[in-house]
């Protein structure tokens, strides 16, 4: 039985490398075309903030948080911490573009929402931020998937999507969910 | 070291990439996905390395400030050293002259309305003197006391009662829950999202630092406390984290929950 | 019996127990997570239980299995007898104690903090403390196996150095890397914590440094495993190795390329900016290659033998492979199950679709296939295949070992496939009791049912593999008659490139991919630190 000689040997393996290096190219050219057409990223932000003064004032006190309309920015403010979301359930208008913004007062946290590509880690002294579009109607659920303490499974918030006509901000700008 | 021409390959390969990875995502990518989002060029490039805050691709909302605070207590290293080093003897007199009163000698309370404070956090006796003090949690009795104490006082008889070890108050749990209040208190319930008790409340839960010792406390004044937080009359908890739960207690849960603490 | 065999054998007994007492909790994990009620399933209970588990296999099987397979390879592969022995039984006990050192405080739930340690949450310092010690052993082996490969280079002047021993010390060169990272976070950060020396943490930094070592550490884990595939397997077949050349090749492309690739595991944090998490990504591609070179390399070393033992056409040589013999069952499987791993394994570090499964079950679903799938059954393998030579016993029933084998990878698809749909509808991880009454959830709870079977598929498999390792220490076991041989490629290298033969170009090259991939990303936390977090003790 013929065997390769050393050069055939090298020759197939230089061209399986040459497959190898195109799909492994074609995997790497359709993450950057959806980096370039669709703006598509990792959620990024190196924003500090102090983890430990955020109730007292500032931008995430009680008071500050949920759905707020400025312009036409939706922002949802929302704090993770042990072991519940404030507010525990928020409301998100559809097919508008909404900026989520989180953060924790006390150990690590993280979100994703169900049906959608709104995925972050809430690391306390930063301020998560993700921008997405909700494209469906209906209770969200958005639990926290990070490892938070004994009570990291209990620990879940709702999105409510509701449709442009009965997305209605107060006079403040605010929207809330109807109950607690 | 690179005699070889494989080596050479090898290194020279890498290097190229890393240099188009380089240029990709920190010069191309962010300015191509700035452009659509009318970030100018060199913004999307700093917040692509991360010294700007922000995505290269979505503008950032602008953060309205404000609101008043539920609480002014803040556990940075400055508060936490403080209260490692109390005046002991201010400690120890204080609480006969002030507060042995209602909550009774050495902090076990004769009424059943005063809570214990013997061995309790002293944390939480803390971050309590302070929020009556300073009006955000308001009790007819407690509001005048602690605004005529100094932080140092509060100091002082926090740890004092922390130190008392009458077994009052104690974290270790002694006499076994029923089945109801046993997963209550172990699990909560997580289709109202409530955490258990001892996921806070209990021995090394690595919860909130503030959080009080609740066995072997009163059983009306848990019970009180409960319903304050669930009507929203008690609101000196950080990020509403007792609120939220109460108001998705029962009013059966919440008397077994304070029969149960109690009896530790 | 040489005392390398004594060695191995303290070695892998001690991974080997560590990883029983893991299934057995895997299990009862699966059983809380389901919608059965199982004892004890309180979230003080699971999480322990994930600690240990965690800790058990991610650090106790694969740091023993690596060390003790080490000390073979290198007194085997060279022909001569390991340098240092003291030092390596030091080294053992070392590690040994630390790891029952760091098992005291998980047994009193005085740490559970899972075994990716989550700062905040601080626990006892002994947990921290114990691990190090397991690292510190390991440092040892790392420099005897360098000195072994040292010594036989001074001796062999210009020979290559046979290929089994050059993965080994590459995975050392790797691992000696691998360690700075969560070294510099337990040492800097967590135990003075641990230990009330400080309040805070700087948390972004703390998750960085284990970024670090997360990555690297699978591919320490995996290159034993690999060593097998390129000098174990090819000879189990009766074959030959295909290309000797890509087997260096492929080590040196794992020593390069898993260490700056370990931010796709801080994807979605946001701490790092896109910039550097783009840069990681680009790297994270290029780790994909050696193992498809592996594919090849193996797949046709494998055709050699099929071809050699008469198979016509095709694909005929597949089913000429003496499919009988365990290490040749094994490899097959775990290209198998490669596909499925590695696949997801693609999904998990694109930039875009790693937000779909970010702390879902299908990063659960995702390392216990191509981790606790390809990786440990060819730990079982190669633990079948040196036992004789360590014991001096051959096992008197095969077929068992190959039971165990199809038992492992029929368990592992099992366990493992449901989770990866479960992930994709949103399961999300670390989670000890689930709403089963909530419509969205109420769904999961078959497919979380029938991954559960599979882990006792795996339990199973998991006490036959304890059993056949003990029936090779006494008779009526047969006496072993074969001495430990590597395969022999289809054309032995007479002389390799400097740069297949050492090391000393690569760790250069490593020093430039980790300055360019991590050096801001670190830097930031001290050019701009973060406010830090105060430390929550759960001791």
């Amino acid at each position: 039985m013929p065997i390769a000689s050393e050069r055939d040997v090298l020759r197939s393996e230089f061209r399986w490398g040459l497959l190898t290096a195109a799909a492994v190219g074609l995997i790497f050219l359709a993450i950057l075309t959806a980096a370039l057409a669709w703006q598509i990223n990792p959620p990024s932000n190196v924003e500090l903030i102090d983890p430990k003064t955020l109730h007292l004032s500032g931008e995430f006190t009680e008071d500050n948080l949920g759905t707020q309309v400025q312009g036409d920015s939706v922002t949802i403010r929302m704090i993770a911490s042990q072991f519940a979301f404030l507010p525990r359930c928020v409301v998100a208008p559809q097919d508008r573009p909404v900026t989520l913004r989180l953060v924790s007062p006390d150990v690590i946290h993280g979100i994703l929402v169900t049906g959608t590509n709104v995925n972050t880690m809430v690391v306390p002294g930063y301020v998560s931020q993700v921008h997405t579009t909700f494209t469906r109607t209906g209770d969200l659920l958005m639990p926290c998937h990070e490892f938070c303490g004994m009570g990291h499974s209990q620990m879940w918030a709702t999105i409510r999507v509701v449709e442009p006509d009965a997305f209605t901000p107060d006079a403040q700008g605010r929207v809330a969910c109807a109950q607690r | 070291m690179l005699s070889d021409p494989l080596s050479k390959y090898i290194t020279g390969g890498v290097a190229a990439l890393v240099v188009a990875a380089i240029i990709l995502g920190f010069v191309v990518v962010p300015i191509v996905q700035g452009s659509t989002a009318e970030i100018d060029p060199w913004t999307a490039i700093c917040r692509s390395l991360g010294i700007q805050a922000g995505s290269p691709a979505r503008r950032t909302p602008v953060a309205k400030t404000g609101a008043r605070p539920v609480s002014d207590v803040i556990w940075d290293k400055a508060t936490l050293e403080r209260l490692n080093h109390p005046n002991r003897e201010v400690g120890a007199q204080l609480a006969q002259e002030i507060c042995a009163a209602c909550h009774g000698q050495n902090g076990v309370s004769p009424d059943s309305k005063y809570p214990h404070l013997s061995g309790q956090s002293a944390l939480a006796i803390y971050k309590q003197l302070h929020d009556f003090r300073s009006g955000v949690r308001q009790n007819e009795l407690m509001s005048p006391v602690a605004q005529a104490l100094t932080d140092e006082q509060m100091i002082a008889l926090s740890n004092h009662y922390a130190s008392l070890t009458q077994g009052t108050l104690d974290r270790r749990l002694i006499v076994e829950a029923n089945p109801q209040v046993d997963r209550l208190i172990r699990t909560g319930d997580t289709a109202r999202g409530i955490p258990g008790c001892q996921s806070c409340h209990g021995v090394g839960a690595g919860g909130p630092m503030e959080t009080p010792t609740i066995s072997g406390q009163r059983r009306q004044y848990i019970s009180t406390q409960l319903h304050n937080f669930a009507t929203g009359a008690r609101r000196n908890d950080v990020f509403d984290r007792m609120r939220g739960v109460a108001a998705r207690l029962t009013d059966d849960e919440i008397e077994l929950l304070a029969r149960f603490y109690a009896e530790q | 019996m040489r005392s390398v065999e004594r060695l191995t054998l303290a070695h892998l007994w001690a991974g080997f127990a560590a990883f029983a007492v893991a299934c057995v909790l895997g299990v009862w994990q699966m059983w809380v997570r389901s919608p059965l009620t199982a004892p004890l399933s309180t979230p003080d209970h699971y999480y322990q239980s994930v600690t240990a588990h965690g800790v058990a296999m991610a650090y106790l099987l694969t740091t023993f299995f690596v060390m003790g397979f080490g000390y073979y390879v290198a007194e085997t592969s060279l022909s001569r007898p390991l340098p240092g022995k003291g030092w390596a039984w030091t080294a053992y006990v070392l590690s040994l104690a630390g790891a029952l050192t760091a098992a005291i405080p998980i047994l009193l739930n005085k740490a559970t903090v899972l075994y990716t340690f989550y700062p905040p949450l601080t626990g006892s310092a002994l947990f921290y403390l114990g691990l190090v010690l397991v690292v510190v052993g390991s440092w040892i082996w790392c420099a005897l196996m360098l000195i072994a490969m040292g010594q036989w280079r001074r001796d062999h002047p210009g020979e290559a150095v046979p290929l089994a021993m050059f993965g080994t010390t590459a995975n050392a060169v790797m691992w000696l890397w691998t360690t700075v990272g969560v070294a510099a976070e337990v040492l800097f950060l967590i135990l003075p914590a641990a230990l009330g020396l400080t309040q805070t943490i700087d948390v972004g930094l703390s998750r960085t440094l284990f970024s670090w070592t997360l990555h690297a550490i699978v591919y320490f884990w995996l290159i034993p495993a690999y060593i097998a595939f390129y000098t174990m397997a090819p000879a189990e077949a009766g074959g030959r190795l295909y290309s000797d050349t890509m087997g260096r090749l492929t080590f040196v492309l794992f020593l390069i390329y898993s260490l700056p690739v370990g931010m796709h595991h801080l994807f979605m944090d946001p701490e790092h900016a896109t910039g550097f998490k783009f840069l990681q990504m680009t790297l994270t591609v290029l780790v994909a290659v050696p193992t498809l070179l592996t594919v090849f390399t193996i797949s046709a070393s494998m055709e050699v033998a099929g071809r050699l033992r008469g198979g016509t056409g095709l694909f005929g040589w597949i089913r000429a492979l003496p499919w009988e013999r365990p290490m040749v069952l094994a490899t097959g499987l775990a290209f198998f199950m490669l596909w499925f791993g590695g696949g997801g394994g693609l999904v998990n570090m694109s930039f875009g679709m790693n937000a779909m499964v970010h702390n879902t079950s299908w990063v659960t679903a995702h390392f216990h296939l191509i981790f606790g799938g390809t990786v440990v059954i060819m730990y079982f393998a190669i633990a079948y295949s040196i036992w004789p030579k360590l014991t001096g016993w051959q096992s008197p029933n095969v077929s068992l070992q190959r039971l165990q084998l199809w038992l492992w990878a029929i368990g592992m698809m099992v366990m493992t496939l449901p989770w990866h749909y479960l992930g994709l509808q949103g399961q999300w991880r670390r989670v000890a009791t689930f709403d089963y009454t909530n419509p969205l959830i109420a769904p999961w709870g078959k497919w979380v049912v029938f991954s559960l079977i599979g882990g006792l598929i795996l339990l199973l498999s998991a006490a036959l593999f304890i059993y056949n390792l003990a029936i090779m220490h006494r008779q009526p076991a047969r006496k072993a008659t074969t001495s430990q041989s590597y395969a022999l490629a289809l054309h032995p290298p007479h002389h390799v490139p400097a740069s297949l033969n050492g090391f000393r170009l690569w760790n250069a090259v490593v020093l430039v991919l980790m300055l360019l991939a991590y050096g801001y990303p670190i830097a930031q936390f001290f050019i701009n630190p973060a406010p830090g977090a105060v430390v929550h003790r759960v001791d």
